[in-house]
């Protein structure tokens, strides 16, 4: 486990230095364009991967098998016998051709979700704007029932602290309220019991990279929250959160921008086939 | 040859036709008035200042405090507006919708019984009526509509009958948007999609109440205990400071036995740093003491029979904590509907809410939104529940800058209770002694309705900068106010005069009362009800001449009652069926009691109880009605062009609103034009 967490994490340089470069226009362009035109070029990312790493001839063939069932199935639909006997190689058809679409599936599967943790940071929520509030909520390791550091954050001219710190104890989190004050990309020092630990925060308008969550030792947490440092496993942290507000859009907006995302790719996927003479 | 003839005949038959045409057509520009044809680029706005009262108006006007409302009275735009009888929110409004008075709308009371089944109170402008027949499958029971079922299911229906005016508007294609219109709960139906409407008082909350807030403290009921308007229940924090709870929601009514659905949150509480952390499905809510969270939308899963996907109604609430320590107070209220997923439809076309809220957010939907039940209860102090109104008059606000912001030709309605409920807790006008306030407290407090008022002016004054020029404004209140020091309860008076019987008799509600020897009852805010014979199941009073000496002997008494000081309590008790025409008056009391400012019916009267004394102090934070006789509170009629009728009323506004937009006023409306004299 350490070393899938040190993996993902060596994984997420790379893709953060990716993201932030190759994702910049989002910054500039309005969320449905960007949106629009990265789900465009997915699209034929994804239909030129299925091309060279699927085996399209035996796709053809799969296709032209099921043709032909279904053909039988039409032609000799009186025969009760022709027709479970179709039945059966048209199922057989499906599942060949789903067998045969798995290898550029499982290739794809993690560079994609890759991208999409980078999309998310760009898309997911949008920074804080000054005079708005969050919430911060720090999830302390250790024990149930175990004493609770002393814990505060530092001062800092980027923020004010309106409530807080407030401790649930049973949970081990401590909570704040933050009001933005100055517009940048900033950093919240924490001090617990005479450690110190950091978490980003952004405030500005627009489309700005946004991390939700600095991550700890957890994997699944390190690949969807990928642009911060995961704390330390010795860590007396476990998390750090800040609740973000959610962007307002059916495109570009929170929750919204995967489904578009998903949606317009596989379009342009499928407009793309005749002309790149791929078979799915 | 008869080829020959008919052709001279349809000749003839053409010229005639020709010839009457253009009589009709010269005679018609000659005689048809102005207006004939339907105005529909006309701009008509109408805001409902509801119980703003005519006295307190012209004071404020007189010192300068009112400028807005002062510009209208200088142009002879001011008159008090009478009120209908009895002067009753939805008995008002449901007049001020069919420009004609109760006979008409069929609502008399806030309050009606069923005659057939004796006593059987319902809220009088909507009604839910239980379905009938259903498949029951193991715990569930689900009503199926279709053959060869053919169950009926519970609906809750509008009682208000009549043609609303704006059903005219809409049938000629004038559009209009009602924003909080009381008395529309479930919405009235626009036939030609040209009326949009969200409706007020009477929307109920999740719980089909018209507001039911829970409330959760240390010191609070080991069981959850109900209290008119609420329910209150106890919070045990463990060691770790952590206290479980429960939110009830809607009631799941495709159980058999049918319960609210709950849900489970956690209070965790940190007394060092004063605050607390609600848990509550996804959501995490901090609050420090006097706190309100934004607010919060929560999922109820219904559950339904095992071949069907339980369901999930979203509802919405605020949390408000009072206190952290020692005793951790902590207030919800009532579930409302979520505007932007409505359980149920709830504006009229069903659309329309989430139109708003996809603006505003989400927002009050309840048709009670000051939680005056709340103050009553002492759940809130003043100053919280002063709290509580500002929210709802800003939320308010926000809806009215969208309501302009939307609004092109034709009506908009635009309505406020922000001078209403708070009205009834902090309006004190007189240096007499307070129910429950000290003299400079009621003072403090009564200004915080002049504030309101003030509030309101400056509302006005922005509608008039953007349309005084463009537009037909007219603003209106459906009632006044007076101070409520005394009780009377009229089923106690009835008793001890012999009309109910025994004389140890308690209540109506119960066994206690023989129907067989009573002859009259109380119900409502101003209604008493003879015990007929052949329309109350139980009646004993022969229709005619013994209702008739009945009646008068009622009448006679209760005109004479005196208090205990000797002032007289009852202005006048009027006859039902002398001041009510119309088709609709078969659920209407027989008699209608006009009480004196300072005295009202008593709270335990309204259902039907009786209390020890006739008369008793009002000793409430409820300290402020209207549910008077008519004449004492009479409501304001403002307008940016001059009112010539003498006597305005509020059936006169449905007609007059017709008349701006050219459409013929119907024969069933009894108002009359108000920019004309009468």
């Amino acid at each position: 486990m350490a070393f899938l967490t040190l993996l993902i994490t060596w994984i997420n340089i790379a893709t953060n230095a990716l993201g932030k470069h190759a994702f910049s226009m989002i910054a500039v362009l309005p969320g449905w364009l960007s949106n629009t035109i990265i789900s465009a070029v997915l699209g034929v990312i994804i239909l030129l991967l299925i091309k060279y790493t699927s085996n399209q001839k035996a796709i053809s063939q799969a296709k032209d098998y099921i043709k032909a069932n279904m053909l039988a199935l039409k032609l000799f639909k009186d025969s009760l016998a022709v027709t479970f006997i179709s039945l059966g190689k048209l199922f057989k058809g499906v599942f060949l051709r789903l067998g045969l679409m798995l290898k550029p599936l499982l290739i794809m599967f993690i560079p994609f979700t890759l991208i999409v943790c980078q999309l998310g940071l760009w898309y997911q929520a949008r920074p804080m704007t000054t005079g708005e509030e969050a919430m911060v909520i720090l999830q302390l390791a250790g024990e149930i029932g175990s004493p609770m550091p002393n814990v505060a954050i530092q001062p800092t001219s980027a923020m004010d602290v309106t409530v807080g710190p407030v401790r649930a104890v049973s949970n081990r989190q401590v909570f704040w309220i933050i009001k933005a004050k100055e517009n940048g990309t900033h950093n919240l020092t924490f001090n617990i019991d005479g450690q110190q630990v950091e978490k980003q925060l952004v405030i500005g308008e627009g489309f700005k990279r946004v991390s939700l969550e600095r991550p700890g030792q957890n994997a699944y947490d390190i690949m969807l929250h990928p642009m911060e440092e995961p704390l330390k496993s010795d860590s007396i942290i476990q998390s750090i959160s800040i609740e973000y507000p959610d962007r307002i859009s059916k495109t570009s907006g929170t929750d919204w921008w995967v489904g578009y995302l998903t949606v317009v790719s596989m379009a342009f996927a499928v407009i793309c086939m005749p002309i790149f003479k791929v078979k799915i | 040859m008869m080829y020959k003839d008919s052709r001279k005949i349809n000749f003839n038959t053409l010229s005639i036709i020709i010839a009457v045409t253009a009589i009709v057509f010269v005679v018609s520009l000659a005689t048809v008035p102005a207006y004939a044809e339907p105005q529909m680029s006309k701009k008509v706005i109408v805001m409902g200042f509801d119980g703003m009262d005519p006295r307190l108006a012209t004071k404020m006007m007189d010192a300068g405090e009112l400028p807005n409302f002062d510009k209208l009275r200088k142009r002879n735009g001011f008159k008090p507006l009478g009120t209908s009888n009895p002067p009753q929110s939805p008995v008002a409004w449901a007049s001020f919708t069919n420009g004609a008075g109760p006979g008409t709308h069929g609502i008399f009371d806030f309050i009606h019984r069923h005659p057939e089944k004796q006593y059987s109170p319902f809220y009088s402008a909507s009604e839910t009526i239980e379905g009938e027949g259903a498949w029951e499958v193991s715990d569930h029971k689900l009503q199926l509509e279709m053959w060869p079922f053919n169950h009926i299911p519970t609906q809750t229906l509008l009682k208000r009958e009549g043609t609303p005016f704006w059903d005219y508007l809409d049938a000629v294609g004038i559009e209009s948007a009602f924003y909080d219109l009381p008395a529309n709960y479930p919405p009235s139906k626009s036939k030609f999609h040209n009326h949009s409407c969200l409706p007020g008082m009477g929307t109920p909350d999740m719980f089909g109440n018209p507001g039911t807030y829970q409330h959760y403290a240390e010191d609070g009921p080991v069981r959850t205990r109900d209290e008119g308007g609420g329910k209150r229940s106890m919070l045990f924090f463990e060691e770790n400071e952590a206290a479980k709870a429960t939110l009830l929601g809607p009631t799941n009514s495709f159980l058999k036995d049918p319960k609210p659905i709950t849900i489970d949150f956690v209070v965790h509480r940190d007394i060092q740093a004063n605050a607390v952390v609600i848990e509550i499905q996804d959501h995490k809510i901090i609050l420090k003491p006097g706190q309100w969270s934004q607010w919060t939308q929560l999922e109820f899963e219904m559950s339904m029979p095992w071949f069907l996907p339980n369901e999930k109604l979203s509802g919405i609430c605020k949390f408000y904590l009072q206190e952290v320590s020692p005793n951790l107070r902590l207030y919800v209220t009532p579930i409302n509907i979520d505007p932007s997923n409505p359980a149920v439809q709830v504006t009229e076309p069903p659309e329309f809410i989430e139109e708003i809220s996809e603006k505003l957010g989400l927002f009050y939907t309840t048709g009670f939104q000051e939680d005056h039940k709340a103050r009553s209860n002492n759940v809130f102090t003043d100053a919280e529940y002063l709290n509580q109104i500002n929210i709802v008059l800003e939320e308010r606000l926000n809806m009215l800058e969208y309501a302009l912001d939307r609004y092109e030709d034709g009506l908009l309605f635009f309505y406020f209770s922000s001078t209403d409920l708070p009205t009834h807790i902090f309006w004190w006008d007189s240096d007499e002694k307070h129910p429950i306030r000290k003299a400079d407290e009621a003072k403090k407090y009564h200004g915080m309705i002049k504030k309101i008022y003030r509030k309101m002016d400056e509302v006005v004054g922005r509608v008039l900068d953007k349309y005084d020029d463009k537009a037909t404004i007219i603003l209106m209140s459906d009632h006044g106010f007076c101070n409520w020091k005394r009780q009377f309860n009229i089923n106690t008076w009835l008793r001890d005069n012999g009309y109910i019987k025994p004389s140890d008799c308690k209540t109506i509600m119960s066994n206690e009362i023989d129907w067989f020897q009573t002859k009259a009852y109380g119900l409502g805010l101003n209604g008493l009800y003879l015990n007929l014979r052949g329309r109350e199941r139980d009646g004993i009073v022969k229709p005619g001449k013994e209702r008739e000496e009945l009646l008068n002997e009622l009448i006679t008494k209760l005109k004479a009652v005196r208090d205990v000081d000797g002032k007289p309590v009852i202005r006048n008790v009027y006859r039902s069926d002398e001041i009510y025409k119309g088709p609709h008056t078969y659920l209407a009391p027989d008699l209608l009691i006009g009480y004196y400012r300072g005295y009202r019916v008593s709270w335990a009267a309204t259902l039907g109880d009786m209390d020890e004394e006739i008369f008793k102090d009002n000793d409430s934070a409820w300290s402020a009605d209207h549910c008077i006789d008519p004449l004492e509170v009479p409501g304001v009629l403002f307008s940016n062009r001059p009112i010539l009728a003498e006597n305005p009323d509020l059936t006169d506004l449905a007609p007059t609103i017709l008349a701006e937009f050219g459409v013929d006023i119907p024969e069933s409306m009894t108002g009359k034009n108000i920019y004309k004299k009468q």
